[in-house]
């Protein structure tokens, strides 16, 4: 109990932190937003063009939700993506400041990076709302219960793949120098195959069968695919259940490069 | 060259932005897969214009953009300019040039190879004219984008905020590889006339295409021009308010 009374304050620190620089937060939000509008738009034309309801299974309506829905879900997941933190703590050594501290640093980190989420997922919901109420009759709704309650748990599963896929490269730090490279390959990955700007569907079926492969399609395809109904529940299930066990391997990985890398972990002071 | 010393970073910076360019012609791709056209573009015009954006996206990255839209904000507030003031060189020259960028020079070779895939894809014959007006262009949007992040740059002189925006306008600006006249009402006014990311490449490609009219080849020069006088009149203005902060 007491430990986790010290990660909440970690949380209320993260909060309190960003509120300080919300500015620029909120203009961070912001551009994601008008990116995403952009690919709405895009896409409206190619429906217009396309002079046809429906393409690859979507209607405009749902390609509309399945955008926004996406872009809301890519201001916690893209924007907190790489969690630099941790590899700049071990690369400047203020990791072992962290060490020292009545608390773990792999907890610390977790914390911090679920207090980022958090928090800009509220104000993704603040700048989101307008733009939802403004493509209110394009908007679908969740067909039932269930598929809403799969859709929430998918997007806090969404939150956890992320940080365990991030955290273990982040982690590479204790081996190699400089991690960012190898992090921000990811993410361009990450930016195109999690489906943020189309439904995987619409790739030829090699590539799909490639992209489903890999972890990045939990993130924002799978969640948007429940939300929209357009799995059975038990489909919905399965595929969670896949998520899981990509995350639960992650964050073992995860864990075994955290012990093994503070072995190998050394800091100079002055 | 500081930039290759961690090779490993070096070289998976470079897959990255070369995996980037391919993913995103994978997007349209699967666009073009289920419609012939977007608007007046087919799927080898829209090519031309995605390979035509990353060209002048790199160019930018190699050359200026860090040392204006990172490295010149901190230069002024941490009170660095000072010593490059008293260098004997042209001080907006120097800062806007101080280093390349290695990684994004690597990356570039990917995106022009794939611009030239995209010629060979068009099949036409170009004549002088489009080939000229073309480059003529292209270089027009480098000083577009120079006059833009110089603006960014001046706000330092005043604000801490330059690195926020320098981040937003760097997003923004990757909406300029989609063919923006597809947009409808507000949005195309907002990417043609108030903030004109259509002079980065979709004019350039237009000219290519032989699509572009004149008044609008007029009106990209005129909107650079326009942009670049107030960049250097900020410049001016920001270093009359500039007082060193360094110790």
């Amino acid at each position: 109990m007491k430990t986790f009374a010290k990660f909440v304050v970690v949380l209320r620190l993260v909060f309190i932190e960003r509120l300080t620089y919300r500015a620029n937060f909120f203009l961070q939000i912001l551009s994601g937003i008008l990116s995403s509008l952009i690919i709405v738009f895009l896409w409206l034309a190619v429906y217009r063009n396309a002079g046809q309801e429906a393409i690859g299974g979507y209607t405009t309506a749902e390609m509309v939700t399945y955008l926004l829905g996406g872009g809301l879900i890519n201001t916690f997941v893209l924007t907190t993506a790489e969690n630099p933190e941790t590899s700049q703590s071990i690369q400047d050594g203020t990791l072992s400041a962290l060490l020292i501290q009545p608390l773990s640093p792999y907890g610390y980190w977790f914390f911090r990076d679920l207090g980022s989420k958090m928090f800009l997922f509220l104000l993704g919901m603040l700048g989101y709302g307008f733009i939802f109420w403004g493509f209110r009759n394009y908007l679908v709704l969740c067909p039932d219960g269930g598929h809403l309650l799969l859709f929430l748990l998918s997007l806090a599963l969404a939150a956890l793949l992320q940080f365990f896929l991030f955290e273990s490269l982040s982690l590479l730090a204790f081996w190699i120098e400089n991690t960012y490279g190898i992090r921000f390959a990811t993410r361009v990955i990450l930016e195109t195959i999690g489906g943020a700007i189309i439904p995987l569907s619409f790739f030829p079926s090699l590539l799909q069968k490639i992209f489903l492969a890999l972890p990045f399609h939990y993130l924002i395809y799978l969640p948007m695919k429940i939300y929209l109904g357009k799995i059975p529940l038990e489909e919905a299930c399965l595929g969670l259940l896949k998520e899981i066990l990509w995350m639960v391997g992650l964050a073992l990985l995860s864990l075994i490069l955290w012990r093994r890398g503070l072995r190998h972990y050394v800091a100079m002071g002055d | 060259m500081k930039q290759t010393a961690y090779r490993p970073h070096f070289f998976m910076m470079i897959i990255g932005k070369t995996v980037r360019i391919g993913l995103l012609f994978f997007f349209f791709q699967a666009i073009f897969f289920k419609v012939s056209r977007i608007g007046d573009w087919s799927y080898d015009h829209v090519l031309l214009l995605f390979a035509t954006f990353h060209i002048v996206d790199y160019l930018m990255s190699i050359t200026y953009q860090r040392n204006l839209a990172f490295s010149l904000p901190r230069r002024i507030q941490t009170g660095e300019l000072d010593a490059r003031m008293t260098l004997p060189v042209n001080l907006l020259f120097f800062v806007s040039f101080e280093d390349v960028d290695m990684i994004d020079f690597f990356s570039f070779l990917p995106s022009l190879g794939f611009l030239i895939y995209v010629f060979w894809r068009l099949d036409v014959v170009f004549s002088w004219p489009q080939a000229i007006s073309y480059v003529l262009l292209l270089l027009n949007a480098l000083l577009f984008l120079y006059a833009l992040m110089l603006i960014i740059a001046t706000t330092s002189f005043w604000t801490t905020q330059a690195y926020g925006l320098a981040v937003i306008v760097d997003q923004l600006l990757k909406i300029g590889r989609y063919p923006l006249d597809v947009l409808e009402g507000f949005w195309k006014v907002i990417f043609i006339y108030v903030l004109p990311l259509v002079v980065i490449a979709q004019i350039p490609s237009q000219a290519l295409l032989r699509t572009l009219s004149v008044e609008l080849a007029l009106y990209a020069l005129a909107v650079t021009g326009l942009f670049l006088a107030a960049a250097i009149a900020l410049w001016r203005w920001g270093l009359r308010d500039y007082l060193s902060a360094g110790t």
